[in-house]
């Protein structure tokens, strides 16, 4: 047998997995060299055979760790240039989604309705196409009512007309179930008027509470709306202002401090430091007769959602919405 | 509506409140500050008076005035034509600043010195009274030579814009903007009285005017004859007040009425005499209500203006009238907006104010009238007056204030009730315990109920004063299946942008003429839209594909290579009926240039299309197509069925309409919403025991389609087929007009592990179907 340390060195020589591959068939093969020595041992006597048996045994014990160690280190040496010949530039890849977006308009709609739906609050919806009598009469808006002005309105051939508010939701849905209603209604709506500031369509969510009589005052929905005000636009301050619209009585503006210039007065705010966001009241009496309802108090609050989106996200052009622009869209990611 | 410090405190005394003070206050009680401006005269501005004035020796235009400014005397060319009417005008020194920035310096006109600049208004940083320079008088304070404008209280004034609400036709003048301020401050009003003006007495009225009143009028009105001496004009404080509201205007009596009816509020209309002058040269007034109730006022050849609404255009008088006829009127504006609802009658800027409700206090509109013309010499008034007051009873309610408090959400105290109705002008008593019996001033015919007076308290307290309080309910659920279509619309939406479209929002309004070009529907005449605002947006839409491809066109000319867009919204079949839609489209590359596609992404395709389609609504099956309009690819067109029911259309853009919108490759479909409601799932049972894939291969027809085949599979009816769909389609020239198609079965029994014959046994049954129905042969 040749030396021990020569076999071994030959074991640890080896640089690769089919050298040592090579290597174990030389030495642990049916005719390697151990298996040579093997046979040796017929030829010796009782004697001679339990110490070479031992001798050979322990050689083949320590060839046998060399070899599984340096196989292990080999194998290991392997799997690390395979790992490294797999190595891609992973930050090629980064900074591409295929995502799309939602429409901010209808993603701040989204945020809107989940603050009511998460107070209990129903969500209507009613017809584009109204009468006079949803849209105006029952609103308290008589024919000629210098208010109507406040509204251009589209009209059809049938004298129906496209709804100019939110609010003839109320009055179907006051129409057509009891009190207690606690409701809003999304949607679209439109006024004959078209410039920078002015899209014929824009979207308003309109609120109504009614309970009983004496239930609902003017303290409840400074409650309800400047909790509302602070979940859209974070810690503002909330300010009222008396208004009117005719549906409501008393009637009230709110005005959020200015989120750009924190109030001290900016062009966003034309330097009152307040911005108008939301408009809201007790309502009339005389909505209440139109719909039937008696011995009733109620709230109702409106507001532009084109408005709380351009705010919310600085959108500088009001127009750009309608237009489908990925440009602007693909910002909301 | 526009008012200034000064004018305001001709009626309430607000010298010791700021201007800070005053814009809380109009926000505070719901007159809205949509502007304020300051006038502040530079410095160095002085009170000069012209002593002598000479033309210039080389310029035809200019004038060399010696003006005495107190403190002595100095040179100054002017070019301004009116110098030569002038006695006193304001002076910029040298030294003085303008508003502009200009210096004032010794200067040289046409070789003459010129030691400082006469002004104009404008000039000066206060509103235009017209061309020229400004002439002072007396009415700004004490003209004492040398003394800074800036020192003019009156002259220095702060303006304030004021968003008047419609119902608030009282606050549509001075006197009424500082009644609600007096409210609020808490101060008195300060009441137009008959002021001690030496008048040169003339006639009584009655002498030269004969009135007939129809007693039927539901308008008041009140009569003035008066002689006018057009020398006189308002003075230079009204014309700068005038010029600051937006009214004023070169004509005397214009002015003269618009600052009358700006400052007190009432409506007022000056005639000239001889309009009404009869056959016998008389004056004679008729005051008549027409049989469509119009009230009018009428001169004896029956020319007619209607009260409150128009002025008989042949009647106004003007600067060279000598007799004038000045006619106050008041006429409820409920009234008036009734009789004038269905009328087509041009209106005078006044029936802004009338059909708001001017002033009903006819009496003291007249007064101040008086007072101010008469003071100022530019009408000499006949004695006395001839009227006709309509008698209105005043209206009473019974509030309780207790049931006022609730409205409110806070408690009231009685007497501060009692103190601000007051002083808004409602008389107040006290009847029983809470109750409080109020009567409503004719001034307000926007207050009728209990929650009107609510509104009076709410912002007189103001309403940051109220405590916040939250409404207590009782437990009732108001959850209802819309909530949960919102959710199912909300939930599509996102699986939408998670497969790459970005939603978009457009007008519901189409233009009718390209929805024609395309075949979509358009409203019947009668249902059409009478007023629309421009040409391409003069119809409803019927669907949301064009105004969709619009978009993609916009975006492909701002060189968007990608173009997936969705959109939720309403269209309106051609009877107006309103239905929900979703609509995809998909234009240009599949996605961004990358290294995986080595900078050349593929376009879009049909099939990967509508894998990005199922992500958003679900799974789907596709028939040929039956829907019929210029988008549609003739070859590349399906109606898309979910639960067997025809629910909308998938296909590639037809290459001329993609060649009009000039787009690349595009894919479109568009849906109704009502088809992809929320399905309510019951589990199937799942076999324990192994499923067998089966493929065939058949040659078919190139025209029979896969639904074809789908269809005759499904007719068998084989218990054993789980489920089976299209894997490999080929086709070459030694096939001739067959192709072959490879379907997959997946077969699978739920009692046991199926044995060969029986899988063979299956497989030869749709074999022979497709055989027989399809003719289809196996390859």
């Amino acid at each position: 047998m040749e030396d021990l340390d020569i076999l071994e060195k030959k074991i640890l020589s080896c640089k690769n997995i089919e050298e040592i591959e090579k290597i174990r068939i030389d030495i642990f093969g049916k005719k390697g060299v151990l298996a040579g020595e093997f046979i040796k041992l017929a030829t010796l006597s009782a004697e001679e055979k339990k110490d070479f048996a031992q001798g050979l045994n322990t050689a083949k014990e320590r060839l046998q760790t060399s070899f599984d160690s340096h196989y292990a280190n080999l194998k290991k040496a392997l799997l690390e240039e395979k790992l490294k010949s797999e190595k891609i530039d992973m930050s090629l890849y980064g900074g591409v989604s295929n995502k799309g977006a939602l429409h901010p308009v209808a993603e701040t709609m989204d945020k809107i309705i989940e603050y009511f739906v998460a107070l209990n609050f129903s969500v209507e919806n009613g017809p584009m196409v109204e009468d006079d009598f949803h849209n105006f009469e029952a609103l308290n808006l008589p024919k000629h009512h210098p208010a109507r002005d406040m509204q251009d309105t589209f009209y059809f051939g049938d004298s129906k007309l496209l709804r100019t508010h939110t609010s003839p939701v109320q009055i179907r849905k006051m129409l057509s179930s009891k009190p207690p209603i606690r409701m809003i209604a999304p949607g679209s709506v439109f006024r004959r008027d078209y410039d920078l500031t002015h899209t014929p369509m824009f979207h308003q969510v309109e609120g109504l509470v009614v309970e009983d009589k004496g239930e609902v005052s003017f303290a409840n929905l400074k409650s309800i709306l400047t909790d509302f005000l602070q979940h859209m636009f974070g810690s503002v301050e909330v300010r009222f202002r008396p208004s009117f619209f005719p549906f409501t009585e008393p009637s009230a503006e709110a005005d959020i401090s200015c989120i750009f210039c924190g109030g001290d007065g900016c062009r966003v705010c034309s330097h009152t430091g307040w911005l108008e966001v939301l408009g809201c009241g007790i309502v009339d009496p005389n909505v209440f007769k139109a719909v039937e309802y008696e011995n009733v108090s109620g709230y109702a609050f409106g507001l532009g959602v084109e408005r709380f989106a351009m705010l919310l996200h600085k959108i500088p052009d009001l127009r750009s919405l309608f237009e489908g622009d990925i440009r602007l869209l693909e910002q909301f990611r | 509506m526009i008012v200034t410090r000064n004018w305001l405190n001709e009626f309430i005394d607000i010298k010791e409140t700021s201007d800070d003070e005053l814009c809380v206050a109009f926000n505070a009680i719901g007159l809205e500050l949509a502007s304020i401006k300051k006038f502040n005269i530079p410095n160095k501005i002085v009170v000069g008076e012209i002593i002598s004035c000479e033309k210039h020796p080389d310029a035809d235009k200019l004038n060399v005035c010696s003006v005495d400014l107190g403190f002595g005397k100095r040179q100054i060319v002017c070019g301004a034509a009116n110098v030569v009417y002038a006695k006193y005008v304001a002076v910029a020194t040298i030294g003085a600043v303008m508003p502009d920035g200009l210096e004032i310096k010794p200067t040289k006109l046409r070789g003459v010195e010129s030691d400082g600049m006469i002004c104009s208004a404008d000039e000066l940083g206060l509103p235009s009274v017209g061309s020229g320079i400004m002439i002072l008088d007396e009415s700004i304070g004490e003209l004492e030579l040398g003394k800074d404008l800036s020192e003019f209280a009156l002259l220095n004034d702060t303006l304030f814009e004021l968003e008047i609400t419609p119902n608030r036709g009282d606050c549509l003048s001075v006197y009424g903007v500082a009644r609600d301020l007096s409210a609020y401050f808490g101060k008195d009003l300060i009441e137009i009285k008959e002021e001690n003006i030496s008048k040169k007495v003339k006639l009584g009225i009655s002498r030269e005017v004969a009135l007939n009143i129809n007693s039927e009028m539901d308008a008041s009105v009140e009569i003035k004859l008066a002689t006018q001496d057009s020398e006189h004009k308002l003075p230079l404080l009204c014309l700068i007040q005038l010029s600051a509201a937006g009214l004023f205007t070169q004509d005397n009596i214009q002015n003269m009425l618009q600052y009358i009816m700006h400052t007190t509020g009432i409506v007022l209309w000056a005639f000239d005499a001889n309009y009404f002058k009869n056959d016998e040269d008389k004056i004679n007034i008729d005051i008549d209500k027409t049989q469509d109730d119009l009230n009018i006022v009428k001169n004896s050849f029956g020319k007619t203006s209607i009260i409150g609404v128009s002025q008989d255009k042949d009647g106004i008088a003007n600067a060279k009238t000598e007799q004038i006829i000045l006619i106050a009127q008041y006429i409820n504006p409920n009234i008036l907006n009734d009789v004038i609802s269905d009328k087509k009658i041009d209106k005078d800027p006044i029936f802004y104010n009338t059909s708001r409700g001017s002033n009903p206090n006819l009496e003291s509109g007249i007064l101040y009238a008086t007072n101010i013309l008469s003071k100022y010499e530019i009408l000499d008034f006949y004695d006395g007056v001839l009227s006709h007051k309509v008698n209105i009873e005043d209206r009473t309610i019974l509030i309780d204030c207790l049931e006022l408090a609730s409205i409110i959400g806070q408690d009231l105290d009685k007497s501060t009730v009692t103190s601000i109705l007051s002083r808004l002008g409602f008389k107040v008593s006290s009847k029983i315990e809470n109750v409080l019996g109020i009567t409503i001033p004719q001034f307000r015919p926007d207050i009728t109920n209990i929650q009107d007076i609510a509104e009076e308290v709410l912002r007189i307290i103001g309403i940051d004063t109220i405590e916040a309080k939250p409404l207590k309910i009782k437990e009732n659920t108001h959850r209802d299946s819309k909530i949960f279509e919102y959710r199912l619309k909300k939930q599509i939406r996102n699986r939408a942008v998670a497969s790459g479209f970005y939603e978009t929002i457009s007008y519901v309004f189409s233009d009718s003429s390209l929805q024609e070009k395309y075949d979509f529907d358009n409203l019947k005449s009668e249902f059409e839209l009478l007023n629309p605002i421009v040409a391409e947006l003069n119809t409803l839409r019927s669907t949301l594909l064009l105004n969709m491809l619009l978009s993609a066109k916009r975006n492909s000319n701002y060189s968007k290579k990608i173009i997936p867009l969705f959109e939720i919204g309403s269209v309106f079949d051609s009877d107006r009926v309103e239905s929900q839609k979703i609509a995809f489209v998909w234009s240009g590359q599949r996605e961004l240039e990358n290294v995986s596609n080595h900078g050349k992404p593929s376009n879009m395709d049909m099939s990967t299309f509508l894998q990005k389609i199922g992500f958003a609504i679900g799974s789907f099956d596709l028939k040929s197509c039956s829907f019929k309009n210029a988008l549609l690819h003739p070859y590349q067109s399906a109606n898309i069925v979910i639960d067997n029911k025809v629910c909308g259309f998938v296909s590639k853009l037809h290459p001329q309409a993609q060649e009009d919108f000039d787009l690349s490759d595009t894919f479109m479909a568009e849906i109704d919403m009502s088809a992809l409601a929320q399905k309510h799932i019951l589990a199937t049972e799942i076999s324990k025991f192994q499923s067998n894939i089966k493929d065939l291969s058949i040659l078919v027809d190139k025209d029979m389609s896969f639904a074809n085949i789908k269809e005759i599979i499904e007719e068998i009816g084989c218990d054993k087929l789980h489920s089976f769909y299209p894997v490999d389609l080929y086709s070459d020239t030694s096939l001739g007009d067959k192709q072959s198609l490879t379907i997959r079965f997946v077969i699978q029994s739920l009692e046991k592990t199926l044995e060969d014959n029986e899988l063979e046994e299956a497989m030869n049954k749709i074999l022979d179907s497709l055989i027989q129905k399809a003719g289809a042969v196996l390859r």
